[in-house]
């Protein structure tokens, strides 16, 4: 069958997203308003034709669980394929349960569901990855050149936790796979590789038989020479989200409007769970400038240079500004607040004057209370 | 499988008071308070009371109306047993015929209600927004062991005229039915929302489609004949916001009342929670030159410009320097930089050109809402004048 099948990879807990993550994986991070992190993923599937998506999960995955539940809200709650989703099954490392050490590691443990793909082709992503490409374009390109895998690269070395980064010759074709840099040179991987069914199911097995757990160490790099490996540069934005630094600062990069219409194309949308709440409310003295705001919010007092999730409370005289604030948040009457990240359900009390850093936003863990 | 209470909605009229908005769609999916559409408002009250079989009836311009209730899953209506139905006019081997009144319509779909088999009836418009528990009323009914339960409300006496009035006595029982009465006997307007004995309705409907006078009609043909002939007639007294969108001033009035938490028209409450099907669209973004102050926003607008006392659906955008007053903007309005919206209804999809003028304050007699039909282009530096309708071509037309 031709056609694109998804693999995202959810199996990675950061330990550099620190509150963030506490209850949640990266995957399921809130982002851009009203999205998750994985409905980027998720869409990128869906608007390039893609009907069959497995999302392989390991650590905190509840909150995953409960984002997408049957799949319905990408429409891929279906008699046929649709969202599959694969915890681990039956996986002790040495030493019990332990986290995957590699994508590799990973999709040998679903050989079964590897071997029932129906489609020629496999898109693997990472859920936490932040982009919205023309991902049917990719698969043509990668179809076209003849390319044994195809590699989906930014347009700029960005140093980032654990990042991938490639040279790439004047004819697309990958020369050196980096990673471990400290000072990062090449395209930055974004972690998204396109490959035959086929051949994944080969190196699959070859995985699972030599114990290689590392799809960049273990199958790029040594097969550089044998395997015709490719890039496709993306020049849009892309945001990896590992660390509560990163988070703060790529969400407040949505507040430039080129920004938002390479995250937001008009002929890509990015589908997301609905909530049901009402419209958003400004209030006779609510002033909000330069901000995303999502449903449900009632602003009474004002709002500066900040990203607004559903349901979120601004009380009268209270100044938000360079925050952001996750579902149903509140902020109390004459609050001040600056540079924080508050997580969902938290509340700031009357009065209250909290302030972070740019580098370093102060984040209010999930549920709490000042 | 039987059901005790189902409920059955009316969406088949054309809401021909509308004009321009329902041209090409019926009444109840017009767009209401920034996220909804006006057929959340009774599809929501139905699964909030615990209702989860609607059978929705649709005749006049139903597409869109069928498009989005799709499937009934916003409204968790998307059930194996029950569930949301829409129930267009249908062909039998005698042929077909249109709705030819509200009672005929429920009459035509006899074989959709006994399909459950239910005990209780609620019948439903869908044109009205309000917040209801018609479990309540249904409470009512059983307790007063009535054929029919209509749901009233006090009006101020001098707006009773405009209304069909019900008297009652010291049981809260119907004596007596006027539709529009000159000289009103009470205050108690019917909101047409009734609950009847399936039983009941079954044999009166059928009579009512045998006797070739009849208009085939709820509020003049059934109600004044079930009281005629003595049945138990309760008034159910709802207290709360309700409000008739039936009319441009009215759908306008009660968009301005979501704004004002004194209308008692709150739908922050999430004890009671209106659902809407989810329009696929980012966040709203307010960029540094925008001033929005006392107004409600859906998702995907872009605003650069002010926005006071007004209400925008979704994907609205406000180019810089721009002003909307007290006007309510339907999906995909465009309003180019410098252009100035006053007291209007602005139709889906409508653009408004640079520097152009619709609509104006109140003030001199003859002042009205203005209001644009969707898709309706208007051209750069244009005024249009208050009261003024335009169609699809920008183009007068009357009201």
């Amino acid at each position: 069958m031709k056609g694109l099948h998804g693999i995202i990879f959810c199996y990675r807990q950061r330990a550099e997203l620190r509150e963030l993550v506490a209850e949640r994986s990266s995957s399921s991070i809130p982002f851009a308003s009203r999205y998750r992190a994985i409905d980027f993923a998720l869409s990128n599937l869906i608007n390039a034709g893609c009907s069959d998506v497995g999302v392989l999960l390991h650590g905190r995955y509840q909150s995953l669980l409960d984002h997408l539940g049957s799949g319905k809200d990408w429409d891929l709650s279906r008699k046929h394929g649709g969202l599959r989703l694969l915890p681990p099954f039956g996986y002790e490392g040495p030493g019990g349960m332990q986290p995957f050490r590699g994508k590799m590691e990973a999709l040998a443990n679903v050989r079964s569901y590897i071997d029932a793909i129906r489609q020629d082709y496999v898109a693997l992503m990472d859920g936490d990855m932040v982009v919205n490409l023309p991902l049917q374009e990719i698969l043509d390109q990668h179809i076209d050149s003849g390319a044994d895998i195809t590699v989906v690269c930014g347009n700029d070395s960005f140093a980032t936790p654990d990042g991938s980064y490639f040279d790439v010759d004047a004819d697309g074709k990958v020369t050196e796979v980096y990673y471990n840099l400290r000072h990062p040179r090449g395209y930055r991987g974004l972690e998204i590789y396109l490959l035959s069914t086929e051949l994944l199911k080969r190196l699959t097995e070859e995985a699972a038989a030599r114990d290689l757990v590392s799809f960049r160490r273990d199958v790029l790099r040594p097969q550089l020479g044998e395997l015709n490996i490719r890039a496709f540069i993306w020049n849009g934005f892309a945001a990896q989200i590992h660390s509560v630094e990163e988070y703060y600062a790529h969400s407040m990069q949505l507040l430039t409007p080129e920004v938002r219409r390479e995250l937001f194309p008009a002929d890509r949308p990015v589908r997301a769970k609905p909530a049901d709440k009402s419209s958003t409310y400004i209030g006779d003295e609510g002033r909000v400038l330069n901000s995303m705001i999502a449903d449900g919010c009632h602003i009474e007092g004002t709002v500066e240079d900040s990203i607004l999730f559903a349901g979120v409370n601004v009380g009268p005289g209270a100044v938000v500004r360079g925050c952001i604030l996750f579902k149903e948040a509140s902020v109390g009457a004459n609050a001040q607040i600056t540079d924080v990240i508050a997580d969902k359900n938290t509340s700031i009390g009357e009065g209250v004057i909290l302030r972070g850093a740019v580098k370093h936003p102060y984040v209010l863990p999930k549920g709490e209370t000042i | 499988m039987k059901k005790e209470c189902i409920a059955m909605l009316l969406a088949g009229g054309q809401g021909s008071r509308l004009y321009v908005l329902t041209r090409e769609m019926a009444k109840p999916a017009v767009p209401f308070g920034g996220k909804y559409r006006i057929i959340d408002f009774p599809l929501s009250n139905c699964v909030n009371s615990g209702i989860d079989t609607v059978g929705v009836l649709t005749q006049y311009r139903p597409l869109e109306l069928n498009d989005y209730i799709g499937s009934g899953q916003p409204w968790d209506l998307d059930a194996t047993d029950g569930g949301v139905h829409i129930l267009p006019p249908y062909m039998d081997t005698r042929g077909g015929t249109w709705y030819k009144g509200t009672a005929n319509a429920i009459y035509q779909n006899i074989g959709f209600v006994d399909l459950y088999d239910p005990e209780y009836v609620v019948v439903l418009s869908g044109d009205h927004i309000y917040k209801m528990d018609y479990s309540l009323m249904l409470e009512r009914h059983k307790a007063a062991g009535a054929a029919c339960t209509i749901s009233v409300m006090e009006v101020p006496w001098s707006e009773a005229p405009r209304f069909g009035i019900m008297s009652v006595d010291d049981k809260d029982n119907i004596t007596e039915f006027a539709e529009k009465p000159k000289e009103p006997k009470s205050n108690l307007a019917s909101m047409g929302i009734y609950v009847f004995t399936w039983k009941t309705l079954r044999k009166y409907l059928t009579e009512d489609e045998a006797d070739p006078t009849s208009e085939n009609d709820f509020g003049k043909n059934i109600i004044p004949k079930m009281l005629g002939d003595g049945l138990t007639m309760a008034a159910y007294r709802f207290q709360g916001y309700w409000k008739d969108v039936g009319t441009l001033d009215s759908l306008w009035d009660a968009n301005m009342d979501m704004l004002s938490p004194g209308s008692g028209l709150d739908l922050e409450d999430e004890s009671w929670t209106i659902y809407a099907r989810s329009v696929n669209a980012p966040a709203t973004f307010i960029s540094g030159s925008a001033d929005v102050r006392h107004s409600a926003l859906s998702r995907g607008c872009e605003i650069d410009g002010c926005v006071e006392n007004s209400v925008l659906s979704s994907n609205v955008t406000i180019g810089e320097n721009a002003r909307v007053s007290y006007s309510v903007l339907l999906p995909g309005t465009v309003v180019e930089p410098g252009a100035v919206i006053e007291y209007a209804i602005i139709g889906e999809g409508s653009r408004i050109g640079e520097n152009a003028h619709v609509g104006a304050a109140p003030g001199d007699a003859g002042w009205g809402l203005t209001v644009l039909a969707p898709h309706c282009p208007v051209a750069a530096g244009r005024v249009v004048k208050a009261g003024i309708m335009l169609d699809q071509n920008g183009e007068e037309a009357s009201k």
